[in-house]
């Protein structure tokens, strides 16, 4: 079975945020960066799959040449081989799925294993814009996968609850937190994956215009939350409700 | 994207998953074991999944094949959770585990490092003893030759490792030891493995001020028969090998107090704009700059040695020792005098264990101890300087 996963770098998310004086970005001074979590969750998925199943993991990333190093951070978790689609462009998740779309068009994946969002933006669309781009079943929010004879069986994290879900494969589903524990980069991992294949190329090479349809205007922090309080009495509570937070 | 700290890539990758999961793993677990003073054996093995107790072994032994530069990361990232069970780690991985596989013969390397590369058997070193530590050429085990076999009888001392629980002994231990019919200087070094007659656990040491998460044991050996395939390098020749695997030691227990140092650090950086005193944060009053800003910067001054040195050091040579004595002479004091201003700046906060300084400032202690003292570092260290006319 062939299965393509896909990592994004972004920036530490425990690291606190700090956005220009101006509104037009993020600072971005002494700021590590790290693969986003939920990708996390979705090469180690990958590389289950290929444990149970055989066969190879590619993984994808798309995004500035710095990149290379969540790509190793992933063929060191245990993946085959990585390609960089490089560019420094401003990418939105729509341009990204496109490129996507069109890798996955070359590598011909039997399943492709995704975050189910960045924790950077959270737009949380990647996976499914790709979906509809190539036409393929997509199952999002996966908290478990099991894959035989040509299907995938998905458990879904939805409101209120969980689902279950069957897709036919080709297909995408999308990892949420609870679909496995994923290991660390082995140290041994770590010096395997310096001689693993990983292959650039660029947006134009894919006949990709990446240019973004979505106009940042401006950053903004939000509101600072007030500090809580503790009231005696529920006609207090209700009193408070009614005449200062006017939510009732 | 080099820089000193993290020379290649892998480096780098290498700092992340460390990072990652002492943070993860090591950082919550600290407080219990400081203060039950009890070794966690379970996570001291994960380590071993994770490759990284032969850090410095070739693959062929089932080590990782990095260098003193990988070492230092390691022992800098799992210092700033838990710089105890870091002990544990050093006196396993450097004392036990690169001695040997720099030392070692073929026999014993094939026999024993995949084994302490996994985290099966747990080593340490025996240099020290109950009446000789800095004047360790003084020492009083001694070696017998029995036929092909040698007898070792004696006590050592502040064995790190030399238990791993109240009564079981560690496995597998180098041990130095004398000779009598040689002199002072012929020393020799042994394999001592667990089970064999005549060699146990003494006592495991209780109520040390710190680094309580790794054990501490006083060693007997009486009349312990030791084959002639356990004698490490040649008879009377282990001076050398001694003093190669004191670099990588003191260079390693540097990169502990640059953990230290750097948790500090970030500890009292962010305490003093969090607490305001008098309508303003902490970190708007001098005498709370002067504290934060001349610790941050000791600890980048001490973090430029460490890895330049490391950077240099290479594994197998002799050489280096005037810096691997002058990066834990300067670091370990430094680890402590941060620890301590942490302390100050959060006040009473920093006096219990909720912020770790505390347990930081008790840990960081040791440092100026264990390894050779400050003292044992400036007496090498001036005797060297001595026989240099400039410096370069
Ligand atoms: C927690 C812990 C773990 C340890 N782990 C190990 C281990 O795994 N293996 C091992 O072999 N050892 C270990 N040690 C022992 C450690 O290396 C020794 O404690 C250290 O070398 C000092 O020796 P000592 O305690 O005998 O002190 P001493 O050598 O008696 O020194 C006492 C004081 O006198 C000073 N002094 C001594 N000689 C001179 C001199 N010539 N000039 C100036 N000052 C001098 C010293 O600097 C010190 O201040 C450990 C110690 C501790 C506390």
């Amino acid at each position: 079975m062939k299965i393509l996963t896909t990592v994004k770098r972004v920036t530490d998310p425990d690291m606190k945020v700090k956005i220009k004086p101006d509104g037009t970005g993020i600072v971005t001074d002494g700021v590590e960066y790290k693969m986003n979590s939920f990708d996390e969750y979705g090469v180690e998925e990958a590389i289950v799959l290929k444990q149970n199943h055989g066969g190879e993991v590619v993984v994808v990333s798309v995004g500035p040449s710095a990149s290379t190093k969540e790509i190793r951070t992933a063929l060191a978790m245990g993946a085959d081989r990585g390609i960089l689609v490089e560019t420094d462009a401003e990418l939105d998740s729509d341009a990204v799925a496109r490129v996507l779309a069109e890798v996955v068009k070359k590598e011909q994946p039997d399943i492709i294993v995704m975050g189910k969002q960045a924790v950077d933006s959270d737009r949380n669309q990647a996976g499914q814009m790709l979906a509809a781009y190539l036409g393929y079943p997509q199952a999002t929010f996966a908290y478990s996968l099991e894959v035989a004879d040509g299907w995938a069986t998905v458990g879904r994290e939805v409101d209120g609850g969980t689902s279950t879900k069957r897709i036919k494969l080709p297909g995408i589903v999308t990892a949420d937190l609870r679909l496995n524990e994923p290991r660390y980069a082995s140290l041994p991992g770590i010096m395997k994956a310096k001689r693993k294949p990983l292959e650039t190329m660029t947006p134009d090479d894919l006949g990709v215009d990446v240019t973004s349809k979505v106009r940042v205007i401006k950053y903004e922090a939000p509101e600072e939350r007030q500090a809580g309080r503790i009231v005696e009495t529920v006609d207090e509570l209700i009193e408070v409700l009614r005449n200062e937070a006017k939510a009732i | 994207m080099a820089d000193i700290f993290n020379p290649t890539p892998e480096h780098k990758a290498l700092r992340e998953m460390v990072r990652a999961f002492a943070e993860k793993e090591v950082g919550p677990q600290a407080e219990a074991h400081d203060k039950h003073e009890t070794f966690n054996i379970e996570l001291f093995r994960k380590l071993g999944e994770l490759g990284l107790l032969g850090v410095t072994v070739p693959l062929a032994y089932d080590g990782s094949g990095m260098d003193a530069t990988a070492a230092c990361i390691i022992h800098e990232e799992l210092s700033a959770q838990d710089p105890g069970f870091c002990l544990a780690y050093l006196a396993h991985s450097m004392l036990f585990v690169n001695n040997l596989a720099v030392n070692g013969t073929e026999e014993q390397k094939k026999r024993l490092l995949p084994k302490v590369c996994s985290g099966e058997l747990i080593g340490g070193m025996c240099m020290s003893e109950p009446n000789a530590g800095t004047d360790v050429l003084g020492m009083g085990t001694l070696a017998t030759k029995d036929g092909d076999d040698y007898l070792l009888t004696g006590e050592k001392m502040w064995i790190t490792n030399g238990a791993i629980s109240d009564s079981d002994l560690g496995d597998v231990f180098l041990v130095y030891a004398k000779h009598e019919d040689r002199d002072g200087r012929g020393l020799s070094l042994f394999l001592v493995e667990k089970g064999m007659e005549g060699f146990s656990l003494g006592q495991k040491l209780k109520g040390k001020l710190g680094m309580r998460a790794s054990t501490t044991a006083e060693l007997v050996f009486e009349n312990v028969r030791v084959p002639a395939a356990n004698l490490v390098g040649t008879e009377g020749g282990a001076v050398k090998s001694m003093m190669r695997n004191l670099a990588i030691e003191r260079l390693t227990l540097a990169a502990m107090s640059l953990g230290i140092a750097r948790r500090s650090v970030e500890v009292m950086n962010q305490y003093a704009q969090d607490r305001k005193s008098f309508g303003q944060p902490l970190n708007r009053f001098g005498q709370i700059q002067k504290y934060i800003a001349e610790s941050y910067a000791e600890y980048m001054a001490g973090r430029c040695y460490v890895y330049n040195t490391a950077n240099e050091l290479a594994l197998d040579a002799m050489g280096g020792r005037m810096d691997s004595d002058g990066v834990k002479l300067y670091c370990s004091t430094m680890g402590k005098n941060v620890a301590d201003r942490a302390i100050q700046v959060l006040g009473g906060y920093g006096y219990v264990a909720e912020y770790n300084v505390e347990r930081l400032w008790r840990d960081a202690k040791l440092l100026e101890i264990g390894g050779g003292t400050i003292e044992a570092h400036q007496k090498n260290m001036t005797r060297d300087l001595a026989a240099l006319e400039r410096l370069p």
